[in-house]
This record gives C-alpha cells, structure tokens and sequence, in this order.
C-alpha cells in the first residue's frame, strides 16, 4: 500500500515502471527498489529460507540482513531492498534449486 | 519458549535450540560453531547472528562476552565477479 | 596492467560522520574520495523526518533530511571531494590498498589516510518465528514510509522504547498506520520523555516491563504474544497477551557495521554501553593503525550530532597530517580543540551517562571537568520515564508560581523536564525569554515577564514540548495554542475533539487559528477555545 498523503513529506510518484514477479506482469515506480516495489503492491513474502523453506520478506531494508534475495533477470541472490527496480525486470522468489551443480 | 522455532542465523536456518546444542557440546568460539552449523557464512557474513551468539556463549559458559571474539572477516566485503576485477585492471588500456 | 592510484584520503560511508569529514578534510585541500554503497549520500539521515536535538549550531531544530540536503550541497560544491555513489569497498589490505567496487569495475588504491564511518546495523531479537515477513528492524520500516512511500503496515507492535522506537513510533502514526503498544523490557522508558509523551498524547500505550514471545502467523505477521517481565527481567507466568497487528517493529538497538574494519588488524573491544564491538580508538578518532580513522555509530552508537562532530574531528586531524603548510596548523589544532570540547558538552548531562561509561572503559573521556549537578536530573522523573506522563509536581515546577501572570495574557508553558543537550526554544525565541542559564544540558525556563506569548517556540521545540496558554481569554473559556504534526489539518473555526496527555478526549474546541508559514516548517500551531476547567489538559487535538 502507498502513502498518499503525508504531514511531512511529499510523495510524487515518478514514472511507472513495469516488471515481472514470478512471470506476472507488475507495475512499480521510479525510484522504487525491487522490494519497496513489491511491498508498495503488498506482496510480502520474497523468498523461502534455505532449509527450512520458512517464509522469508523484508527485515532490514539497508541491505545488511540478506532477508530479502531474489533472483533477478537469472541472477540469484540479488538483495531486493538496495536494488533500484528497473524496466522489464524479471524478479523470482528462489530457493536451493535454483543454485544447481554445475 | 519453543527454541527450535527461534531463528539465529536467517542465512542458514540455524536455530537457538542448535546453537545452545554447540555450545553444550563444548564448543564456546564464534568460529568453532561457524564451521560445524555455516553461521556466519551465509550472505550476511554474520550481521545478524553475531551478537546473539557471543551473548548465548557468555549466559552458558560463563565467560564473559568482552572475551569472546566475533568471526573473522576476509575481503571482499559483498560479492565481487571475475569479470569486475578483471575490468578495473584493464582500465588503463 | 596494474593500476594503483595514490590518493590522499578514502573515506567510507557517506552518512553524516563521512559527509563532514570529508568537508572537514577537504576544506585544508585535502583531496578526498568518498565512497558511498547506496546510490545516495545522507546515510540514516534522509529518513528522519523528525527536527534534530542538540545544538543549534549543529543543526538542532532541523529535520534530518534537510540536514542531508545541506551537507550533501556542501559536499557538491567542494572541487577537492569527488563522490563514488553505488560503490562498495571490498577490502582493506595489510599492505595498505584498498579496493573499491565502483561502476562495475574493481579498483585499487593506496591512501594516504582513511576514515571508516560505516555507521551500524539493526540488532536481532530472539523470539518464535522472529524472521517471519512483517517482523521488520526499526530502519527498515522507516525506510519504507519516508524514503520510498510504501506503508509498512496497518497495525504495528512496536518493540523497544528508546529514542529510535519512540520516534519511528511516531512516524509511524503520520504515515497513517496505527500502532498498537510500544512494549519495552525495562521498567522504564529508553529514550527522551518527550518523544513518549508525544505518542501518550496520541494515545498510544506504553508498556514497560514487557517483552514478545512470539510472532504469529503464517507467511506473515497477523498478530504477536507479548508478557510481563518482573524485576529479575524473567518472564511472569500468565501474563501473556494476544496484539493483533500485521507488522512487527523490532527497535532493540544498534550495533557498528564493523566488517570492513576487522579485515585489518585494528583491535576491537566489546563494550555494551556502545553497542556491541568497538574499534579502540584515541580523542582523535584514530584507531592502532596509524592514519586509519574512525567517526560516527561504527565507533560507538551514539547520535547524528555526535556523528557529525566526530566525522570534523578525524577529517582534521587527516588535514593536520596532509596539510603541511605551517599557517594552517595551528588554525586546524584549534578547531580540533573547540570539536572536542562541544563533543564533551554534549555528553556532559543525565543522557551521555551511558556513552561516559563505555568511552571511559577504552580510558577516555576521562575529563575531571564534569559538574556533578550536570549530569544529575533536576526532578524527580521516575514517573515520567515509567510513563511518558509528567508527574503533577514536575507540571507545577513549570508553571507560574503566581495567578496574576495568567492576567497577562497568553505565555508559553514548556513541558522539558529531562535534561538532554537541546537548546532551539531558547535560541529561537525573539524576546530572550527562554533561558538554559548558559548551559545546553538544563532545563529550558520561561520569564513569563519578557514571554509574549508569540508561540514560535512551539514549532521551534524538536520534542514538540512547549505549549502557550492563555487561561482568562473570556470568563469561562482559554486558548491553548499547540504544534500539531497530523493530517487532516485543522481549519480556523472548526469544532475539534481535545485530547489530555493520556491521548483521552475530554471536550470539544473551537480552532481560533492556524498557523502554517515558512517558520513553522511543517509543524502547524493550532490555537484552540477550550472550557476554562480544561486548559492546563489540553495537550492534543483529533480533527473529525
């Protein structure tokens, strides 16, 4: 969800930004990065844990946690809080499998 | 509290219940529970684990946290590819 | 092949330490590479919306974001700064090179001097499903609302009580989201009174002596058990509770971001006023390597202020050693000096208390200058910390001893009654009528003879602490005159709800006027008609 209005700051929503989560079409903003994207469209779960597949989203946003990694245009581990969303991403929540034996 | 639903390490899904498990067994160094659970290793590189586990080494042991040592760190901070440290070399051609 | 470039000073992180070391450095000629990870300089500072304690002349009664803007100007204009952003120092050789990560390539450098001001990162808790979506750190929830204008939540649990959780709480509230409690484990409140008593007056509750159990939910929060802690800080049985909310902010502290430094062999010491694990460090902010400096949160968590006093301190004291030129030298010592003892000032009162400690454990701060008087309370504020409600005593120490100065007409009522370093309401005021008596850590006083009333100090006042009353405006009715951070504005003759410190309604009002201009920088001054019976309550407004 976005805040429309705020006492304080003023929130001009740049150009959209189009993108894919999981193969679905998305519309995110300039200036968002990947996760602010995705929360702003209040999709909160990013990724599964390593092991226990345990639900995993944004913790703490300045890229130091490695809590929100996806898979970006092929590449894996991409930290989604500190990455600049850009046109026609392709962003996957990823798991083990993705990371295969050469 | 349930131990095995409280996690330490977010890289590795390490659990309190396994890290107080380490440490019971006898092992009481940062490092020396890194290398039998991943701690620390993950993506993080041990931000956010760190701390909680010096301090589950202090409360069990006994030893007091200003003698336990956090992991050791090696370069590179973050991931760097081939293909970055080969570009910033051929710079000046 | 090889390119080593030879620079004069590297410094890492362009938050507010970085920024001003690097002006600091540069305004000597030192040439300076700063290097910032984010594609953005300002660090934690363009998230804070709230105006800055402290002094005013580092910025205090400024939001933090336009602190940012500020320096980060300052930084643009400076021919002797060039600014990597959306670069990354890799590592910190012992040979003394320094990598750095920049525009895809890997670059190499010798220093002659650097400056780690690589701030902190959030500290974890450990509790059941503690890395569920939703559990968030208190930055990251500040990040979403200020930077980027996503809404962390509807309902959040706020864990924590000191300066971070109290003010994100806030935040929180201005970017419509409601906050539920804001439970803390000891048993009285962490951070300055003042930010409590903004959230009290808002109604949200604070409890102390609580502590979270567990995070419920399934792929993400929808609720969390929280319990009492007795004075063991142990769990009391029974007295876990069911919140319901949908996000949980945990504000448990800061820790410095310490990696890059522990690649060299700098010695750390863990020190718990401070944080966590410390590089040790002299009063020039060097560490045991010769030439490698620290400044800001990585040597110690501490604030903005400080961060940027220590950030001068070590871009100094690296002009000192760079700048050969014998005019400068003793210009540069002196500043250094004046650096030190404003550090030491701003340290000196009740709040520095746990910063004294820790720097004294690493045998600094060590100054026998210290009045006694200074660091100790004025009042009796166990009851304010354990509620962020004033007691009635400290109310009557602030207000006239006598009815006839109510006869005057309206005078401002200034409701500070913990000593932290801060001084806006007494430098703004345009009739000299606040008074700190020459010190930045004592309470704030009104001369009610010299106040006119003229309520600038209301917007003026970080802590949104000051009030201006006037009790005999007719026979039956007063006007309190208010700061009012919220939307919907309120609009000159309309009926509000009026709201005591405890956040409860208890009359109506009438807005007599709206003061929204270039001073009041975004905090409006609402004056408002209450019941005679209500003006020493009226704390708060609720616009219908």
């Amino acid at each position: 969800m976005r805040i429309e209005q705020h006492p304080i700051l003023e929130f001009k929503k740049g150009e959209k930004i189009r993108f894919y989560f999981n193969g679905k079409e998305m519309i995110g903003f300039k200036n968002d990065t990947i996760a602010s994207a995705l929360y702003g469209l209040g999709i909160y779960k990013l990724s599964e844990s390593k092991k226990q597949k345990r639900p995993r989203g944004i913790f703490c946003a300045v890229g130091h946690c490695s809590s929100c990694l996806m898979t970006v245009d092929g590449i894996p581990n991409v930290r989604t809080c500190i990455t600049p969303l850009k046109e026609g991403m392709q962003i996957e929540t990823q798991s083990q499998e993705v990371i295969k034996d050469a | 509290m349930n131990e095995d639903n409280i996690i330490i390490c977010r890289c590795e899904d390490v659990t309190l219940k396994d890290i107080r498990n380490l440490i019971q067994q006898g092992f009481t160094t940062i490092e020396e529970i890194k290398r039998l659970s991943r701690i620390g290793m993950g993506p993080c590189q041990g931000k956010t684990c760190g701390l909680l586990i010096a301090k589950e080494i202090a409360e069990i042991t006994g030893i007091s946290i200003e003698k336990i040592e956090l992991q050791n760190i090696r370069p590179p901070y973050g991931g760097v590819t081939f293909e970055e440290i080969i570009a910033g070399d051929e710079v000046e051609k | 092949m090889h390119n080593i470039e030879k620079v004069e000073l590297i410094i890492v992180g362009g938050g507010p330490a970085g920024l001003s070391a690097a002006l600091a450095a540069a305004n000597y000629g030192v040439n300076v590479i700063l290097v910032e990870e984010r594609e953005f300089l300002g660090g934690q500072l363009v998230k804070q919306t709230h105006r800055f304690f402290g002094s005013e002349k580092e910025y205090a009664g400024t939001r933090g974001l336009k602190i940012s803007n500020l320096l980060v100007e300052e930084i643009k204009e400076n021919e002797h700064i060039k600014v990597l952003t959306s670069s990354r120092v890799l590592g910190i050789y012992k040979d003394k090179i320094v990598t750095i990560l920049t525009n895809n390539k890997m670059m190499k450098y010798f220093p002659k001097a650097l400056i780690l001001a690589t701030g902190a990162s959030e500290k974890f808790l450990a509790f059941e499903n503690n890395d569920l979506p939703g559990v968030f750190g208190a930055g990251a929830v500040q990040t979403l609302m200020n930077l980027y204008g996503v809404s962390p939540a509807k309902k959040i649990l706020m864990v924590g009580s000191g300066n971070i959780g109290l003010i994100v709480s806030y935040q929180l509230l201005q970017a419509g989201v409601e906050v539920a409690c804001v439970i803390e484990a000891a048993p009285k409140i962490g951070g300055y009174s003042v930010h409590a008593s903004k959230l009290r007056r808002m109604g949200v509750p604070i409890l102390t002596s609580h502590t979270i159990k567990k995070a419920v939910g399934k792929d993400k929060v929808e609720g969390a058990i929280i319990c009492q802690l007795d004075s063991s800080w142990r769990e009391i049985i029974d007295t876990d509770q069911f919140i319901k909310c949908d996000a949980i902010c945990l504000s448990v502290g800061l820790t410095p971001l310490t990696d890059l430094l522990r690649q060299t062999n700098i010695k750390t010491v863990y020190i718990s006023e401070l944080g966590g694990y410390i590089p040790i460090r002299d009063e020039n902010m060097e560490t045991n390597i010769k030439n490698l400096f620290v400044a800001g949160d990585v040597s110690g968590i501490e604030e903005a202020t400080s961060a940027i006093i220590e950030g001068q301190i070590a871009g100094l004291n690296v002009a000192k050693r760079i700048n050969k030129n014998v005019k400068y030298q003793l210009e540069i010592e002196k500043q250094i000096m004046e650096a030190k003892e404003e550090l030491e000032l701003l340290r000196a009162g009740p709040v520095g208390e746990k910063v004294r400690k820790g720097l004294k454990k690493i045998g600094l701060n060590n100054s026998k200058n210290y009045d006694e008087r200074m660091s100790n309370e004025e009042y009796d504020i166990s009851f304010l910390m354990r509620t962020g409600i004033p007691s009635n005593d400290n109310l009557k120490m602030k207000l006239p001893q006598s009815e006839e100065i109510f006869n005057k007409g309206p005078i401002a009522i200034s409701e500070c009654f913990q000593k932290f370093p801060c001084d806006p309401c007494v430098k703004g005021c345009p009739f000299d009528a606040i008074s700190e008596e020459g010190n930045i850590n004592n309470l704030p006083y009104v001369d009610f003879e010299k106040c006119t009333g003229c309520a600038i100090c209301v917007s003026k006042c970080p802590g949104l602490a000051m009030f201006v009353v006037q009790k005999n405006y007719t026979d039956s009715t007063s006007l309190v005159t208010l700061p009012y951070e919220f939307l919907p504005k309120p609009m000159k003759d309309q009926t509000v709800l009026v709201l005591n410190r405890e956040g409860t309604e208890i009359c109506e009002g009438i807005v007599k006027r709206v003061i929204d201009g270039k001073i009041q920088d975004k905090t409006t001054v609402v004056t408002v008609e209450v019941p005679k019976e209500y003006f020493l309550e009226t704390r708060n407004i609720k616009v219908k």
